[in-house]
């Protein structure tokens, strides 16, 4: 546990899902991220976050790939992957924290960053509640189709 | 404008408890400040809507009233169930609920000191904002930046292990816990204590060199007499998760101890105010507002007899220093919070190494047999009451809860006079003005900082208001 997650570790494929799981739409990462975990694929962890720490530098540093899966409140109604490169900011442990921040942390302070992705999930609903909208429910099978892809690549 | 006319400066908002907060500060007619006010905005009702709910739901519940310290929720609450209960928790309960305990406590101090407060003590507190917060540590002291990201790490794994979850773990309940502690989990915990330890004792070093290096300033940041509250052992020492009450006065003279924590109405009560939310704790014989007393690491440190591990106690011989009986500056909660720090690693190395640590033996059941149950604990932020009255059934008729940052209310206030009126002068606004005011808070670490949405910063927007309503100087951040 020297700041090594035996859990980790040089995970060939690294799934960080965040958000709150008791504002409905809004955990739709979350759950992605512990559904995947239950699908027990070879080489993938996957990490269930309330959000973005620094603390998740070290292992993203240690992956061979990391995806974000995260809700998306713009306008995008169908479920976005995009490839991220590390990038300055201040947004980290906040409501709408930015995964490249963490890229970058990662780089500059573990000496590496993997090739990574931020999945985002179009939502509707982020009242109080543990259910998923219709919406936000088509993006989680989505979402989990995509990662199986990206996961089978890696 | 006449020779009598004052000008109120608004900062709105200073940040949050699970919310927001803003700050008040009167000019005189020659602009030296003369008055603040530190007005909580946020209502949470977490007293008013658990009524009616069963007993037993309330440590999940009140878990829920922090992300950062949920910990520290559920521990007061379960502790207030078991006193419902009224059946005492068997010994690898509470060893283990005092390991969770440790956990967070390092992880909560850890945050704390290195991604709150470091980024003004290492790049300056009128450093570019832009930067002067964990990103700008990480970029210009990386190396400080992962000790403390894996410290913290280490507390939140402490609490991942033994409760099941980093966040909300629902471990402790009534009666004791639900989750016994694996062989191979205390040995992976045991394995991470030595890199905490050294990096314990180098964030100690770091802050006794910033403390050599700007002596006038600590010792005069937002220092004030004040009375101090917080658990003790039977002897004295310091103490997080059982123990009783001991107050002491400005000199450190102890006027009140081995208080048992559910007679805390006989020596607390609560006043409030119409510009905030959050009410004014004070001691009942000293009246409101004579009665303002601080908790937390400052306090706990100023009223502890020893500290029960020997590093922690040497930590501790040092920082009382002999010649002050008392540390008044508000400056020294950072202090203080690193050597809880490595009192929390000594203890956790204790609890790993107790026989009874992976005992199976962990709950008891009884039926609900008192009308009332009254939990406490010392939260990293200071003592956490949860005092709970049930019916027959057990459902809830009334809940009570004083938290560390409502003890802390008078004296957070007079920490913002105190600083605002040495550094703020005169009509012109200066952004290094505004975050001095919010170190004065941060110091206190209150639950306001974990709600900001940029690490480090808190969103403020100052406005100069002339008597006529024109709006002569304005700053804005965030």
């Amino acid at each position: 546990m020297s700041g090594n997650s035996r859990q980790t570790a040089g995970a060939d494929f690294l799934v960080i899902g965040y958000g709150n799981t008791l504002r409905s739409d809004d955990g739709v990462g979350a759950k992605v991220a512990a559904a995947v975990a239950e699908l027990g694929l070879p080489g993938v962890v996957a990490l269930v976050r309330h959000q973005l720490a620094p603390e998740l530098a070290e292992p993203i540093s240690e992956a061979h790939a990391v995806v974000f899966v995260d809700a998306a409140v713009d306008a995008a109604t169908e479920v976005q992957m995009r490839q991220l490169e590390p990038a300055d900011g201040a947004q980290l442990m906040a409501h709408a924290a930015d995964p490249r921040t963490l890229l970058a942390f990662a780089k500059q302070l573990f000496g590496r960053c993997p090739p990574a992705w931020w999945l985002t999930i179009p939502v509707e609903n982020l009242g109080f509640g543990e259910e998923l909208s219709p919406l936000a429910r088509r993006g989680y099978e989505t979402a989990l189709e995509k990662i199986r892809a990206l996961a089978g690549c890696h | 404008m006449t020779e009598t006319s004052t000008r109120t400066i608004t900062i709105n908002p200073v940040t949050r408890i699970e919310g927001h907060a803003k700050i008040t500060i009167q000019l005189d007619a020659v602009g030296n400040v003369a008055d603040t006010q530190f007005h909580v905005v946020e209502f949470r009702g977490f007293e008013k809507f658990c009524e009616g709910r069963f007993f037993a739901e309330m440590p999940q519940i009140t878990a829920r009233i922090c992300g950062i310290c949920p910990v520290s929720h559920l521990l007061a609450s379960a502790k207030a169930c078991d006193a419902v209960l009224g059946a005492p928790i068997l010994r690898p309960a509470k060893l283990l609920r005092e390991l969770l305990h440790m956990g967070q406590l390092t992880q909560s101090h850890a945050l704390s000191f290195f991604h709150l407060s470091a980024p003004d003590l290492l790049l300056g507190y009128d450093a570019d904002p832009a930067i002067r917060n964990v990103v700008g540590l990480i970029q210009q002291h990386p190396d400080i930046a992962v000790k403390g990201v894996r410290l913290r790490k280490y507390g939140q794994e402490i609490i991942k292990f033994t409760g099941g979850r980093k966040i909300h773990p629902d471990f402790p309940i009534p009666g004791g816990v639900n989750k016994a502690l694996t062989v191979a989990e205390r040995d992976e915990m045991r394995k991470g204590l030595p890199e905490a330890f050294a990096q314990a004792k180098f964030a100690l070093d770091l802050l006794k060199k910033y403390q050599e290096a700007h002596h006038d300033e600590v010792e005069t940041f937002a220092s004030f007499d004040s009375n101090y509250m917080g658990l003790v052992q039977p002897d004295g020492a310091l103490e997080h998760y059982d123990g009783n009450l001991r107050f002491t006065d400005q000199n450190g003279k102890i006027v009140e101890d081995q208080v048992p924590p559910a007679n805390y109405l006989e020596v607390i009560a609560e006043a409030t105010e119409p510009w905030s939310y959050l009410k004014f704790p004070f001691i009942k014989w000293l009246g409101y507002p004579a009665g303002m007393y601080r908790v937390g690491p400052l306090a706990r440190l100023n009223l502890a007899s020893k500290i029960s591990t020997p590093q922690a106690n040497a930590a501790l011989r040092e920082w009382k220093d002999g010649r002050n009986p008392v540390r008044r500056s508000s400056f020294y909660y950072h202090w203080a919070r690193l050597i809880e720090i490595l009192y929390a690693l000594e203890r956790t190395q204790q609890l790993l190494d107790d026989p009874d640590i992976c005992s199976t033996d962990i709950m008891v059941t009884a039926r609900p047999v008192n009308e009332q149950g009254v939990g406490v604990i010392e939260a990293p932020r200071g003592t956490l009451f949860h005092h709970y009255w049930v019916d027959g059934n057990g459902r809830i008729e009334k809940v009570n809860l004083i938290v560390a940052t409502g003890h802390n209310n008078l004296a957070m206030n007079r920490s913002v006079l105190s600083v605002a009126k040495k550094y703020v002068k005169g009509n012109q606004l200066q952004e290094g003005m505004l975050n001095r005011v919010e170190a004065a808070i941060r110091c206190y670490d209150p639950c306001l900082s974990c709600s900001t949405h940029a690490v480090g910063q808190m969103p403020l927007h100052v406005q100069l208001v002339a008597p006529d309503g024109q709006v002569l100087d304005e700053l804005a951040r965030g």
